[in-house]
């Protein structure tokens, strides 16, 4: 029995079950309805990655670096086995036939990207080789997205294959579901996930090794938890997350063990720690690592720069729940108000701002952040730019402004700075002008001065 | 004091709890009130840095906000959305909605919402364990609802002298009231150098001794 949403459901049941009825997916209420006298057991991640290490040992005899994604899914990477084994379906067929040996029904697909080789392995046949994507994917019912807020959302709008979806323009689906709706745009026209490996520098590896082997399997868990955490908190700081780690532990006779864990979604600190702890628990319990362990390792081998990584204590639920409201103030307010920004280059507080609407790409940047621009205002900056430069009555001697207007009152200008001169586009027609910071009573703006007028162009709030 | 973007955007690490000085906490309503100048967007800022969330919200009534500031002060680019409502009327559904998902949120709250609306909305933001800072661009936060209230009090900048260098660095001294300021007002001064969160340097005794409503 596992969970979703915080509802109990069935993870998997035996056969006796399933001939009442039981199916993978239905609530505990449906299921013990359905078969009063079944026995509901908690589902334990480490007993099924124990059980299904064996299976894995047979992959990796046959295909070296196999990705699990949990226990009884695996992603392996076929390109080089195929030459090797003489194509696919000679792959395929070796695969297939070591796995009926240990895992009677295991069923195989073949494809370009992780998710359609998904579908295409629980596509009710045995195994199945994608040659062509697109078509795959676009017979796929919609519900092949597996969010249900989304997939809800798309079959009310008449949209109900990944086909239908990847006809429609993608900047509507960006702009009317946001991140969520552009990724799977992505994937229902055939374009997966973008994992990218990359040279990974060396120091981005973490490594523990232990004087005295670690003999106890909660040793060997709280070892885990940490060196997760410094890795996470090492990726981080280079604005990374992982798709993909390595494990590799050696164990006191000098075995050295290495399995590759995957996710869909970048890992974070608790959802890595609890893999690396199945994998150690896995081959603790079947002799795998005899002896204690020696040494841990773990190897970002997929990363991406686009990666989240969620705060301490945060739940991959919250960035769910995140979404939607800002997708529901959106739907209020209208594309325009909801924004992000990123720096660029310039020589004004608002130049240097570019904004792009909540949940579309930011455009190509036309102002290098590298570029010096001189003549630009210092920091601080005002933390406030009105978007039309407001009118300020401002009283000036030689140069040196010595009063402002204030609503109805004059203040004395209790220091001023600048001025940062600016010639202006003059084959624009744009007058030259200057910025002075001034101080009064009231706090400090930021002026610019132009034909003879001044306006407010920042408020230092 | 120089500081640039560059150097004071954040490296991706929020800015620890205590970056401020001030009490931080989830499901907390913080008030400041004072007049615009007086630097209280940039404490707000500070405050909601020091939050440890994946996402920032800030609510910009008027449409000013510069995200500079709030990068200087240590506010990741990719972590910050800026919510943009100049409609009263939509205001508080507008974070209604934002507390079911955001946990950090700095709003301006515009004239004309109601006390009630805003009692509803600061039950709603503890309910949901959001940290809320509200900046009335009019009047105040009604008492008993904030834990923590700021009164800007005094602003002195430094570096800006007859036309020579520019503005660095100011003090601000900001009187602390309600539960967060353990029921007693207090001032506080505060150090803004333009690279890093606003935070309290000195606490000073008050001649207004007593106990507070926060």
């Amino acid at each position: 029995m596992g969970s979703r949403d915080g509802r109990p459901l069935v993870a998997a049941a035996n056969d006796r079950a399933m001939e009442a009825g039981v199916e993978a997916g239905m609530t505990r209420r449906s299921a013990e309805a359905l078969c009063p006298s079944a026995l509901v057991l908690a589902r334990d991640p480490a007993a099924e990655t124990i059980r299904f290490e064996p299976i894995l040992n047979a992959i990796e005899d046959l295909i070296p670096r196999v990705e699990v994604v949990e226990p009884g899914w695996v992603f392996v990477p076929t390109d080089g086995a195929a030459r090797y084994y003489g194509g696919e379906r000679a792959l395929v067929d070796r695969v297939a036939a070591t796995l009926e040996r240990l895992a009677p029904g295991a069923h195989l697909g073949v494809a370009n990207g992780p998710f359609a080789a998904y579908w295409a392995a629980r596509s009710g046949r045995p195994t199945l080789i994608v040659k062509d994507e697109k078509a795959f994917l676009s017979g796929l019912d919609i519900s092949a997205l597996e969010t249900e807020e989304l997939v809800a959302t798309f079959r009310w709008l008449g949209v109900t294959t990944l086909g239908e979806l990847a006809a429609l323009p993608r900047h509507a689906v960006a702009s009317r579901f946001g991140t969520r709706g552009l990724e799977a745009h992505r994937l229902a026209g055939g374009e997966d996930r973008r994992v990218l490996p990359r040279r990974i520098p060396d120091d981005l590896t973490v490594e523990t090794i232990f004087e005295e082997p670690l003999l106890l399997i909660e040793q060997a868990g709280f070892m885990a938890r940490r060196l997760a955490g410094i890795l996470m908190a090492l990726l981080d700081r280079h604005r990374v997350a992982p798709y993909q780690v390595e494990v590799e532990a050696e164990a006191a006779d000098g075995v050295v063990r290495s399995r590759v864990w995957r996710s869909a979604e970048p890992f974070d600190t608790r959802a890595l720690a609890e893999r690396v702890w199945w994998q150690l628990r896995a081959w603790t319990e079947t002799g795998g690592i005899t002896d204690g362990l020696v040494r841990l390792k773990l190897s970002p081998t997929a990363l991406s720069d686009e990666g989240y990584q969620p705060g301490l204590f945060e739940q991959r639920e919250i960035r769910i729940e995140t979404e939607r409201a800002l997708e529901r103030t959106r739907t209020i307010l209208g594309p325009d108000s909801v924004l992000r920004t990123r720096p660029q280059g310039g020589r004004d507080p608002a130049d240097r701002v570019q904004w792009a609407r909540w949940g579309e790409d930011f455009a190509e940047p036309t102002r290098s952040l590298a570029s010096p621009w001189p003549g630009k205002v210092p920091a601080p900056s005002p933390s406030l730019v009105p978007p039309r430069p407001r009118r300020l009555e401002v009283e000036w001697d030689a140069e040196v402004p010595t009063r402002v207007r204030l609503s109805t009152r004059w203040e004395p200008v209790l220091a001023w700075a600048g001025p940062w001169r600016r010639l202006g586009k003059w084959w624009a027609e744009e007058e030259p002008s200057a910025l002075y910071q001034i101080v009064t009573s009231a706090g400090a703006m930021l002026c610019r001065t132009t034909g003879g007028r001044t306006f407010v162009v920042g408020v230092y709030d | 004091m120089a500081a640039s973007i560059l150097t004071a955007a954040p490296d991706g690490s929020p800015a620890p709890a205590d970056a401020t000085g001030l009490p931080v906490y989830p499901g907390r309503v913080i008030g400041l009130e004072g007049s615009t100048g007086s630097g209280l967007t940039r404490i707000g800022l500070s405050m909601l840095s020091a939050i440890p969330a994946s996402c920032r919200v800030v609510v910009d009534v008027r449409g000013w906000l510069c995200p500079l500031a709030a990068w200087e002060v240590g506010i990741d680019p990719d972590h910050l959305t800026v919510v943009r409502c100049g409609d009263a009327s939509q205001w508080s559904r507008v974070l209604a909605v934002l507390l079911d998902g955001v946990k950090a949120i700095y709003a301006e709250v515009p004239r004309g919402v109601g006390e009630a609306l805003l009692r509803r909305l600061v039950a709603k933001a503890r309910a949901r364990n959001a940290t809320v800072i509200l900046r009335p661009l009019a009047g105040r936060v009604p008492s008993g609802m904030a834990f923590l209230r700021l009164r800007s009090v005094r602003v002195e900048w430094e570096g800006g002298r007859e036309g020579h260098g520019s503005l660095g660095r100011r003090t601000l001294m900001v009187e602390l009231s309600g539960k967060g300021a353990a029921g007693r007002y207090q001032v506080v001064e505060m150090e803004d150098d333009g690279a890093r969160p606003v935070r309290v340097v000195s606490r000073l005794v008050t001649s207004q001794v007593g106990r507070s409503v926060g």
